[in-house]
């Protein structure tokens, strides 16, 4: 059984405020004289403030709330990659980030070739994208287009590669960033049954969007973010009607 | 509570480690692809750099080996054996400084551990330099490059590179994350290195008096250490001690400093 606790966690960005990064900046601090005032300070963002939930198997979330409020972040932070300041996570269960679908796939290598790639990064071992190969063969009905190059495709064609690949897998904890997307118009119905099927597999879904009914039909609870603090979480409901408050009182 | 972080930092770099040599496959096959990738549409392929480099080390050779008034029986396999090493040496410390920012959409999408990069990075330096052996041939053919039982330790001195190869570009790696500036400081600094590098320069036509520049030059040593199983004799004892000493100052360091900021790297980025 898969299982996200999130124990006051908070997540503190330094911004290298324009050229702090740079060793000159460094060099002159150590130097001293008048540069030093504004050299030494770094601009600390709070992205995400103590935040503490649980979510247990069959948990369909999904994060709403403004820009910058901190919904990729908190994906990012459920995916293993900041590792928090303060406070503590503690995950069971295997997780699959899918914040980008495209995410290596290269214009200049064959269909075949990215979905081998492809799949490695999504943690399949040869042996199975092997199997699986046919069957996203299959689906993308790309045919012989697969043995060339996917610059020579079009745009729809290599979504619906990337897509395919992409839910060839048995997610546990499921990460999405927006909604993928499967291309042509015709090619969507198709898609969304294959979508809906990917998404039953996992055991939690967290799914940040901007789309509030895509989040209505998919989810069965919300995270309400404002500014870095979890302002609500629950129930859709409860939760759609505190972020339109929110709207109200800005 | 300060010990307790400290153990746990390392214990995540460990674990990291090992997570990115499990992966040995995948970082194999990606850099290969890299490789292909990047030559698929000319006919030569990789085989580009081998011949360009091929016609610097035949042009120069017969220009420097003048100069220096040196027979190219000796020159030629000195030039051309160094040239060879200088561009494996240069492109992984080139390289180095810009392994995370330049897999950035990698590290932001997805949990891998970060060692996998630099494998990948300096593997795939390492692919490149097995296309460009193939500058030694003409060599072998008409200048009797020597070849005896004492060649099979390049075995070795590739391994012993390896590893330094992975461990100095951690270091190298997180510090061009966090001070962009670094990526072109090193690139300019590896131009100086190169000429007090002996690799144009035979060490026999330095005086004496300079060869501190020699013995005190990391890069010298772990030269003479590719360089001597390629011209049939093994390296000097100074070197293999050097070397060695380096190598395990750079284990030991990389991984204190790469346990003390793993985790700021995603943040850096």
């Amino acid at each position: 059984m898969a299982l996200i606790q999130l124990n006051s966690l908070s997540i503190d960005f330094p911004i290298y405020h324009l050229n702090a990064r740079s060793i000159r900046k460094r060099f002159l601090r150590l130097t001293g004289g008048a540069l030093r005032k504004e050299t030494t300070h770094t601009v600390i963002v709070k992205a995400l403030d103590n935040i503490s939930f649980t979510l247990e198997h069959g948990d369909r979330v999904g994060l709403i709330g403004h820009n910058g409020a901190g919904k990729s972040t908190l994906l990012r932070v459920l995916a293993k990659i900041y590792e928090p300041n303060h406070g503590a996570i503690h995950i069971q269960g295997r997780v699959s980030p899918l914040l980008n679908v495209m995410l290596g796939i290269n214009p200049e290598s064959t269909g075949y070739e990215n979905i081998l790639v492809r799949g490695l990064l999504l943690g399949l071992s040869q042996e199975e994208i092997k199997a699986k190969t046919q069957e996203i063969a299959e689906f993308t009905e790309l045919g012989e287009y697969l043995s060339v190059p996917i610059r020579t495709y079009s745009a729809g064609m290599q979504l619906r590669l990337a897509f395919a690949v992409a839910t060839c897998i048995k997610p546990e904890i499921l990460l999405m960033d927006e909604m993928i997307e499967a291309g042509d118009a015709n090619f969507k119905k198709k898609a969304e049954i294959r979508l809906t099927e990917f998404i039953e597999q996992s055991s939690i879904m967290v799914l940040a969007s901007h789309s509030n009914e895509t989040i209505k039909r998919l989810c069965n609870k919300v995270v309400l973010l404002e500014k870095g603090q979890l302002k609500y979480f629950g129930d859709l409901d409860e939760g759609f009607a505190r972020y339109n408050q929110l709207d109200s009182v800005n | 509570m300060l010990k307790f972080s400290l153990s746990h930092n390392y214990r995540l770099a460990l674990i990291d480690l090992v997570d990115a040599l499990k992966s040995w496959r995948i970082w194999l096959l990606l850099a290969w692809h890299e490789v292909k990738l990047r030559y698929r549409r000319s006919t030569l392929g990789p085989f580009w750099i081998t011949l360009s480099m091929a016609i610097t080390i035949y042009t120069m050779g017969v220009l420097y080996g003048h100069l220096f008034k040196m027979d190219l029986a000796v020159y030629y396999p000195f030039l051309a054996t160094g040239i060879l090493g200088w561009n494996l040496i240069s492109l992984i410390v080139n390289d180095a400084t810009m392994t995370f920012v330049s897999v950035e959409q990698f590290i932001k999408q997805m949990k891998q551990p970060y060692l996998f990069f630099l494998f990948q990075s300096v593997t795939r330096n390492f692919i490149i330099f097995f296309h460009n052996i193939l500058v030694l041939v003409p060599l072998i053919l008409f200048f009797h490059l020597k070849i005896n039982i004492y060649t099979l330790f390049i075995f070795i001195s590739l391994l012993i590179l390896w590893i330094n190869a992975v461990s100095y570009s951690t270091i190298l790696a997180l510090l061009g994350t966090r001070f962009r500036d670094i990526p072109i400081l090193v690139a300019s600094l590896i131009q100086v290195v190169f000429f007090l590098t002996p690799i144009m320069w035979s060490p026999t036509i330095l005086p004496e008096r300079y060869h501190y520049i020699i013995a005190l030059n990391p890069f010298a040593q772990f030269m003479e250490l590719f360089r001597n199983p390629l011209l049939g004799t093994l390296p000097s004892n100074y070197t293999l001690i050097t070397t060695l000493g380096l190598t395990i100052l750079g284990i030991f360091s990389s991984f204190i400093i790469f346990s003390r900021y793993r985790a700021r790297i995603a943040y850096w980025l």
